[in-house]
């Protein structure tokens, strides 16, 4: 590699950057790009630029009751009213959460439909998936729907192994039948190219486009194909001047510009079998499908999708806004599956228990002389989701006065100093020098020492007496 | 009434276990007489209710010496009225 090398003289300062164009700390920290960026596709040089996902109507769609439901015990309809009312407060009323998705196979697949629909929101969008089937094709028609996604898969592993079929031409012509047939009822159809990343793109998956975008020319704007990306086994990369099947922004500039298919007909599809899922849905974005399809949590099929409250942040990043967000329904949607046993790892990003709790006592001295030196953004007000500290032996007094103050809800100058909480920092560290202990302090067991040791401080700031 | 640093002095050997003798003004409170940190805490507190003042945390906890918590605690209590022996 050449050198680069120049001399870099201090910028002496009294006065800290603290970077806030980028770390408002009021929005997640946000995302900057300073120029287009060139891939070599094909041999040629070719331009992006990213600084376009500003005005474009980027967005998010669900697949929560599809992919997210075949890796768990199904939802109740109950649960999937629940689960979708919050989605819709989300998505906010510019819709950041566009559609999502929903089986229409049994009796109990329509009554969840139907219900959802009742609550009347305009976003998501409901929408249908199926096989591509002619018979599956009239649960779409039964179902009243606009657009339905279906199964198209382009690797020559489904098309010849799992699906039998005797060659390419045979696949490609039994997909279109059923397009043709969506087409004539009015039904939008979302082609899902599955295992698009371990497909023939020129062979198989740059023709089958070429051939619904002709399909589509025939149909009004609003009903012509749309196509979704699938990563089904995770394998999508999203590093510059990697080789396709694999590579993200090289099938999606195929897609998008050798194929003509428009960014806002374009959807993502991924899994997390190498721990790309989220990174590669944002890639996605930005190389041009307006559309990125997720799960809540980041929960289906083996290794699970691009997690939704994840893309949401993203979105808030990349447009530096909220965009009419409610994020607090994300804690909400959490503590909601949480309550109907959905396991939420602790230190998932976000909505973990302890997502942003930290033991160490001299991260606590950090966070009690400033929030934002160890806390991601304005958690509390944002998530509803203040940072916390977990009292360990690691803790000290730093992390101790950090859980009385957030336990009395004290800010600013009415917080108590470490020198009044020296007691309990005492018997937290004894419970540890003296009696061995190796588990962390619950909060309930802080609770009742706080009472104990700091009476006056719980009855100014409780109310009640000690 | 004993004098501030004869109460620095019983205070400190109080809470860090040694010999009130031992307890000089120029003496470091953790390199010379072990405090550890919930110990620096612990003499502060104690501090505060030993003359019945309060002390600003971040003042109280840089005071590094026996001789130095002798001079601060004097100047709180003037500030905030409380009568002690010098």
């Amino acid at each position: 590699m050449p050198e680069a090398r120049k001399p870099h003289p201090l910028q002496d300062t009294t006065e800290p950057n603290l970077v806030q164009d980028t770390y408002p700390y009021a929005l997640p920290p946000l995302i900057h790009f300073e120029g287009p960026v060139t891939e070599v596709i094909d041999g040629e040089p070719v331009t992006f630029d990213f600084r376009s996902v500003a005005d474009r109507d980027i967005a998010i769609t669900d697949t929560t009751f599809r992919d997210g439901q075949q890796a768990r015990p199904p939802y109740t309809i109950e649960q999937m009213v629940r689960i979708y009312d919050l989605l819709g407060r989300i998505a906010g009323p510019g819709g950041v959460i566009r559609q999502s998705e929903f089986f229409l196979y049994t009796k109990n697949d329509r009554e969840a439909l139907d219900k959802c629909r009742e609550l009347g929101h305009p976003w998501p969008e409901c929408t249908g998936w199926i096989r591509a089937e002619k018979g599956d094709f009239r649960l779409v028609r039964e179902a009243g729907l606009a657009e339905t996604g279906m199964l198209t898969s382009s690797s020559d592993y489904h098309i010849f192994h799992k699906l039998g079929f005797k060659s390419r031409r045979e696949c490609m012509d039994h997909y279109c039948e059923v397009v043709d047939a969506a087409l004539e009822a009015g039904v939008r159809p979302r082609c899902h190219l599955e295992d698009v990343t371990r497909a023939d793109v020129d062979g198989f998956v740059l023709p089958f486009v070429d051939r619904l975008m002709e399909m589509s020319a025939q149909a009004p704007e609003e009903k012509s194909v749309k196509i979704r990306l699938c990563d089904t086994m995770g394998f999508g990369l999203s590093f510059p001047g990697a080789r396709l099947p694999r590579s993200i922004p090289k099938l999606i500039y195929k897609l998008n510009r050798e194929c003509g298919v428009p960014s806002d007909r374009l959807e993502w599809h991924g899994h997390n079998d190498f721990h790309k899922v989220h990174a590669n849905a944002a890639t996605a974005w930005l190389y041009g499908c307006d559309f990125v399809n997720t799960t809540i949590f980041g929960f289906g099929e083996r290794t699970g999708n691009p997690p939704l409250e994840g893309s949401v942040i993203e979105y808030i990043a990349l447009k530096h806004d909220l965009s009419g967000i409610d994020t607090l329904a994300i804690t909400e949607l959490a503590d909601y599956m949480r309550s109907i046993g959905f396991p939420i790892p602790d230190n998932y990003p976000l909505v973990g228990k302890n997502f942003n709790t930290t033991r160490a006592g001299i991260h606590a001295g950090g966070l009690r002389r400033n929030e934002q030196i160890y806390n991601i953004f304005d958690t509390a007000a944002l998530l509803g989701r203040p940072p916390h500290v977990a009292i360990t032996d690691k803790s000290g007094a730093d992390g101790v006065a950090h859980w009385v103050n957030e336990f009395f809800g004290l800010k600013g100058e009415e917080r108590i100093s470490k020198i009044k909480c020296a007691k309990l920092a005492r018997w937290v560290l004894d419970r540890y020098e003296k009696e061995g202990r190796l588990t962390a302090i619950s909060d309930r067991e802080m609770e009742a020492k706080t009472r104990q040791l700091m009476p006056d401080f719980w009855t100014r700031y409780k109310g009640d007496e000690a | 009434m004993a004098t501030v640093e004869e109460r620095v002095k019983r205070v400190t050997a109080q809470v860090l276990n040694v010999d009130p003798a031992e307890v000089q003004p120029e003496h470091h409170f953790a390199v010379d007489l072990g405090a550890e940190s919930v110990q620096s805490i612990e003499l502060a507190a104690m501090f505060e209710e030993e003359f019945g003042i309060d002390m600003e945390e971040e003042a109280a906890l840089s005071v590094e010496t026996v001789g130095g918590a002798v001079d601060f605690i004097t100047r709180c209590c003037k500030e905030q009225g409380v009568e002690v022996e010098e």
